[in-house]
């Protein structure tokens, strides 16, 4: 490990680190914001459920490299426009997700659910304060595990040349330059820890429940 | 006031809930629905919110048909109490008693206000009100399910089952509390029941169901345990269980049921051997 070289390109670590954690956020955020509804739809309708689920697993399993080189084509996007990396990385997410959003809808007890209709609550507002709040804690799991795959797939990027700390493991690897390898696997790791820290710090404002209650469990 | 009339439940694979039944609970009174498990009372409890769609027939509350009102705007008037508790487990004991005024446009000072009148009214301490429902007693969770059910201070209660789930010693207690209440609110309460002596304790009207909803027999609990209708009624409130007669033993003069049994002390000393 050549210290000498870490401080002496800092500023460039520092840059790409940014730019790795930006294109790794709008996929993580907009996951969410597209699974939850597959996975409610999915949660709520037979058909949906077998046809939306086994499709997201299907998504999943398109290798990441040709993703890349192909959407440009799909998307009239140029080639090293990150766009086409955030969009494959929230296919990714998304296929991820589904599944894990479905079965978090399911395990809302269907006598909860009854309960808030027959006091009131209007289908929507039943899925806002009683369906999404109670399937918090395994969405929040799920998009833990989004994140942490998504920051790692954010390097691939550097591949086809959009900008992030993957760039140091294809430089250093060009170079046989063991110290520029490992700035890349510390500080995709550090980010992939910061961001799970987020992560569960938001989730013990929005979801305060969880904490009260286990420590009675326990 | 709820008033059915003629409702009949047919379910598509042609299951009859409930057959063709009609009653009238005054404003004020307690009526009680009793019967075993699928003879469908909670069937026509849940026909009076619109939890359950009648097949044919028509249900009232005061002078308006439900069918002609909106589900959620019904609901909202309409207290309901569930075997379970019912309450939202991500929601503290307060928001859960603000549940319904919160849902009618209340603003959120006001319905905590109101939420905590009625954990005082039901006699819970004012450390429960931060609590989570998984955090507190059987008991305690049955009162914050009666609290949430008045907190719109609606003129009806539906109860299905509500002590169902816990001790003997603390149902007895919730019982005599409901009594006690509802001395002071005066709803008119349609409460559902397998429990014979829950029924006859709660109920002003007792109507004994067998399947299908059909009504074996209502009254009083007093009609009904010194005139039952039928063999199957004569059963169902605890056949020779429900016999009694005196015997001295030991010189003290014992309530015996007739298989023998002890139900109880007499306590009038002169009275008829």
């Amino acid at each position: 490990m050549n210290l000498a070289w870490v401080s002496a390109n800092w500023p460039r670590i520092w840059d790409l680190t940014v730019q790795h954690a930006l294109i790794a956020l709008v996929p993580v955020v907009l996951s969410l914001v597209i699974a939850v509804p597959i996975g409610w739809a999915s949660h709520r309708s037979r058909l949906a459920r077998r046809t939306l689920l086994p499709f997201s697993s299907i998504l999943y399993a398109v290798p990441s490299l040709p993703l890349f080189v192909l959407l440009p084509v799909i998307l009239g996007t140029r080639i090293l426009d990150p766009v086409n990396v955030v969009v494959a990385l929230t296919v990714y997410g998304v296929a991820l997700l589904v599944r894990t959003a479905a079965d978090a809808f399911d395990t809302v007890g269907l006598a909860t659910r009854d309960d808030a209709l027959a006091h009131g609550h209007s289908p929507g507002q039943v899925f806002w304060r009683v369906a999404l709040p109670l399937a918090g804690p395994a969405l929040l799991a799920g998009l833990r595990v989004v994140s942490a795959s998504t920051l790692s797939l954010v390097s691939v990027g550097a591949l086809i040349g959009v900008p992030s700390l993957g760039y140091f493991f294809t430089d250093g690897y060009r170079r046989a330059f063991p110290t520029e390898i490992w700035v890349g696997i510390i500080g995709t790791v550090v980010l992939a820890a910061v961001f799970d820290l987020v992560l569960v710090a938001i989730g013990r404002v929005l979801l305060p429940w969880v904490r009260a209650t286990d420590r009675t469990r326990a | 006031m709820i008033r059915f009339e003629h409702v009949n439940k047919t379910y598509p694979d042609g299951t009859v809930a409930v057959a063709d039944f009609s009653l009238e609970v005054p404003s004020h009174q307690v009526a009680v629905l009793l019967g075993s498990s699928g003879c469908g009372k909670t069937t026509l409890m849940r026909m009076v919110n619109r939890m359950v769609e009648p097949t044919s027939g028509d249900v009232w509350i005061d002078d308006d048909r439900v069918s002609d009102l909106d589900p959620v705007k019904l609901r909202r008037r309409i207290g309901y109490v569930m075997q379970s508790g019912g309450l939202l487990p991500h929601r503290s004991t307060i928001d859960n008693v603000a549940t319904v005024p919160l849902l009618g446009g209340s603003t959120r000072r006001a319905a905590h206000a109101r939420a905590r009148e009625l954990l005082e009214l039901v006699g819970l301490p004012e450390s429960v009100a931060r609590r989570y429902p998984s955090q507190l007693s059987g008991g305690q969770r049955q009162r914050v399910g009666v609290a949430r059910a008045l907190a719109a201070d609606p003129n009806i209660l539906l109860m299905d089952e509500p002590f169902g789930a816990v001790d003997p010693v603390v149902r007895n207690e919730l019982q005599a509390w409901l009594l006690q209440i509802q001395d002071e609110l005066a709803k008119t309460i349609l409460f559902v029941t397998h429990d014979v002596d829950e029924a006859f304790l709660l109920g002003q009207e007792v109507l004994v169901l067998r399947t299908g909803a059909e009504v074996a027999q209502q009254g009083t609990p007093a009609e009904i345990l010194l005139e039952p209708a039928d063999d199957f009624v004569h059963h169902f409130i605890g056949g020779s269980r429900r016999h009694l007669h005196t015997e001295v033993r030991d010189g003290r003069r014992l309530v015996v049921d007739a298989d023998g049994r002890v139900a109880g002390v007499a306590t009038d000393p002169t009275g008829p051997a």
